[in-house]
């Protein structure tokens, strides 16, 4: 009898979330993505559709925690499963691409009326594959030149410049490698946009396999430079040695940058710098797996995250992300010195001219693995 | 066969279909994806392998080689303490602390070594406090030395334990024979104790060695990617790429270095039970 009570007890709290409605987002990147679902964007959504719960899954930092998301709906699919796990995916540049000429991913851009707040072309060609309809950018983020104004007086303006620093100071400047986050990636991808040939077919295509073959000298030399500089764990890592004085200067990402600033993890004494001819930024997207079991809500949730307020109070205001729309749409929903903030040390001015995407995803992994081959083994 | 053979095999028929699928088959599979490429048998994989990683897999053998040296010496030292020890409070103090960091994952050792070991952590931080190092002379550890403290760190006690057990079972009348004919400790532990527990240290530093073959959180959080450890290209292999094939030649080769590890155990465990 008392354990017939007990699976009784047992089975209607197993059934009482299942009545509710659950929203299960799944997020590639750092912490920091998981902690805006969690704490900001998803108690957001339930006050306005009540009942509803909003599950948050991180899978990871960098192009992997993309490759998770990536393998478990392909699974699914392979399986023929009616419904998949995830509602809302937020997935990185190089993975959306396979994700959407997989027929991973519901169009599902037009259906929204926050769709059509953006132009940008990254809304609609990711990494030089068509994925216009099957995402949205959650925001945009860019890579810069952190270094520490007390021990940096002649700071370098372009990457012939920055090499020649690294050489008179030597173990000043830190980067990660290209397996340790996205930052370093980044920082070799404009080594090769400044010193390989044709830095604009990168970019735009079209896909020439013997291109990689003009990259020789440039990588010689980032195998020359790298012996005057210091590898750092990480991301983070860098950051790190940055804060402890370790290290003058570095590539990091500029909404990390501002967020440790914030937090007092940096000094502010630190400063970022763009340098000529420019340096990567990537946007994270929202998508709709093809067989959400929640479509509908799925879309109000992206909806209400690309919406004006909450890209100008989450995106912009707490953690230091350009928009993934269009700026204008901001303009009113934020004070000026938030908005002012994102452009203390980089101005419009350098994001539009030094502000670069990722190469085209084949160029990617000729990049990655030349730069494995050639500097590091 | 009898019915009670049927039993058995019923019994032990679960666990059989266990391995099976959660060992056999992923091991199988991912040995015919190592040697196959484009649909063919071929050792494309494995060149490509080398021909990017050659430097990286022989660090690793380096990095686990010099922890395994290392640990031998630190459990040798601790376990010999415990035995030989005349001091009840030190061996005291010893036995309750040795066995802590056993209890303490990779990645939270990682994540301390990392602000730890760093030129301007915590280990620096207090020789510069003390006056034993200038500032200026402060260096970095967070590199192979690094991985190599974070294992030796982690791996010896483990090691320790199973030596100290070994000891305190032997004979206590050969070592009483020794020091009643003058010899020191260390000789006694040297020449007497070490050679009669050297198949049991030997078992714990090949486990310790496939323990330390497999870990990616210390390699990823202590040092920079390059050169780096074969975990971390495996990872990124798959993460950068989605390039199973190569990732998974390069576990055929880490299975082919533990493989040897592996055949010495065994070797080992038979000659035990042979003398036995």
């Amino acid at each position: 009898m008392r354990s017939a009570l007990l699976a009784l007890a047992v089975s209607a709290a197993l059934a009482a979330p299942a009545s509710a409605q659950t929203l299960n987002v799944a997020t590639a990147g750092d912490q920091n993505m998981v902690d805006y679902i969690k704490d900001y964007l998803g108690p957001l959504f339930e006050k306005s559709h009540p009942g509803v719960k909003v599950v948050a899954v991180g899978t990871g930092p960098g192009d992997s925690g993309s490759q998770k998301i990536f393998e478990k709906l392909s699974a699914q699919k392979a399986a023929n499963a009616p419904a998949w796990d995830f509602d809302v995916v937020v997935i990185h540049q190089k993975m959306a691409g396979d994700m959407a000429k997989d027929a991973l991913l519901a169009k599902y851009r037009g259906d929204i009326p926050t769709g059509k707040l953006v132009t940008r072309d990254t809304a609609e060609n990711s990494l030089g594959a068509d994925v216009s309809g099957y995402v949205m950018p959650m925001f945009h983020s860019q890579t810069a030149i952190a270094y520490n104004a007390d021990m940096v007086k002649d700071v370098p303006n372009s990457y012939p410049e920055l090499a020649a620093w690294a050489k008179a100071h030597p173990k000043q400047f830190g980067y990660n490698g290209i397996k340790g986050g996205m930052s370093g990636v980044a920082f070799v991808a404009g080594w090769i946009y400044a010193f390989g040939q044709d830095g604009d077919k990168l970019l735009k295509g079209p896909y020439d396999a013997s291109a990689k073959a003009g990259w020789d000298k440039a990588l010689a030399d980032l195998k020359e430079f790298n012996k005057n500089v210091v590898i750092t764990p990480g991301n983070a890592g860098t950051l790190d040695m940055l804060n402890r004085g370790e290290i003058a200067m570095g590539p990091v990402w500029v909404d990390m940058f501002y967020t440790w600033q914030a937090d007092g993890k940096l000094p502010p004494n630190m400063k970022l710098k763009l340098v000529a001819p420019g340096m990567p930024g990537q946007p994270m997207y929202y998508a709709v797996p093809a067989k959400a079991a929640q479509k509908k809500l799925a879309e109000d949730f992206i909806a209400l995250a690309t919406s004006p307020e909450v890209q100008a109070q989450g995106i912009v205001k707490k953690f230091n992300w350009y928009p993934g729309i269009d700026a204008q749409n901001l303009e009113g929903k934020l004070d000026k010195a938030d908005w002012n903030k994102l452009f203390t040390d980089i101005t419009p001015a350098d994001l539009s001219s030094k502000g670069k995407p990722f190469p085209i995803a084949p160029y990617f992994n000729d990049i990655l693995e030349s730069y494995e081959k050639k500097v590091a083994n | 066969m009898t019915d009670s053979r049927f039993l058995a095999l019923g019994l032990v028929a679960p666990a059989l279909a266990l391995v099976a699928a959660l060992f056999l088959y992923p091991l199988g599979f991912s040995l015919v994806t190592a040697f196959t490429h484009e649909g063919v048998l071929s050792l494309a994989n494995f060149g490509k392998a080398f021909d990017l990683y050659s430097v990286d897999i022989l660090y690793t053998l380096f990095i686990v080689l010099l922890a395994g040296a290392l640990t031998a010496v630190a459990a040798v030292a601790i376990a010999g303490v415990l035995t030989l020890g005349e001091t009840p409070w030190l061996v005291g103090a010893l036995r309750a602390l040795y066995r802590w960091p056993l209890f303490i994952p990779f990645i939270v050792a990682g994540q301390c070594m990392r602000t730890f070991l760093a030129k301007n952590g915590l280990m620096n931080n207090s020789f510069v406090a003390m006056g034993l190092l200038d500032p200026l002379q402060t260096a970095s550890l967070l590199d192979w030395r690094g991985i190599v403290i974070t294992f030796v760190w982690k791996q010896a006690p483990f090691v320790t334990l199973l030596l100290a057990g070994a000891m305190a079972s032997l004979d206590r009348a050969t070592i009483e024979a020794g020091r009643n004919l003058g010899a020191g400790r260390l000789r006694v532990l040297v020449e007497i104790v070490l050679p009669q527990v050297m198949p049991t240290l030997l078992v714990a530093l090949v486990l310790s060695f496939v323990t330390t073959m497999s870990v990616l959180s210390v390699p990823m959080m202590v040092a920079g990617s390059q050169p780096t450890m074969l975990t971390v290209d495996m990872a990124f292999r798959i993460n950068a790429y989605g390039d199973y094939p190569v990732a998974n030649a390069l576990g055929v080769i880490s299975y082919a270095i533990t493989g040897l590890a592996a055949w010495f155990y065994l070797r080992q465990s038979i000659r035990k039970e042979a003398a036995a």
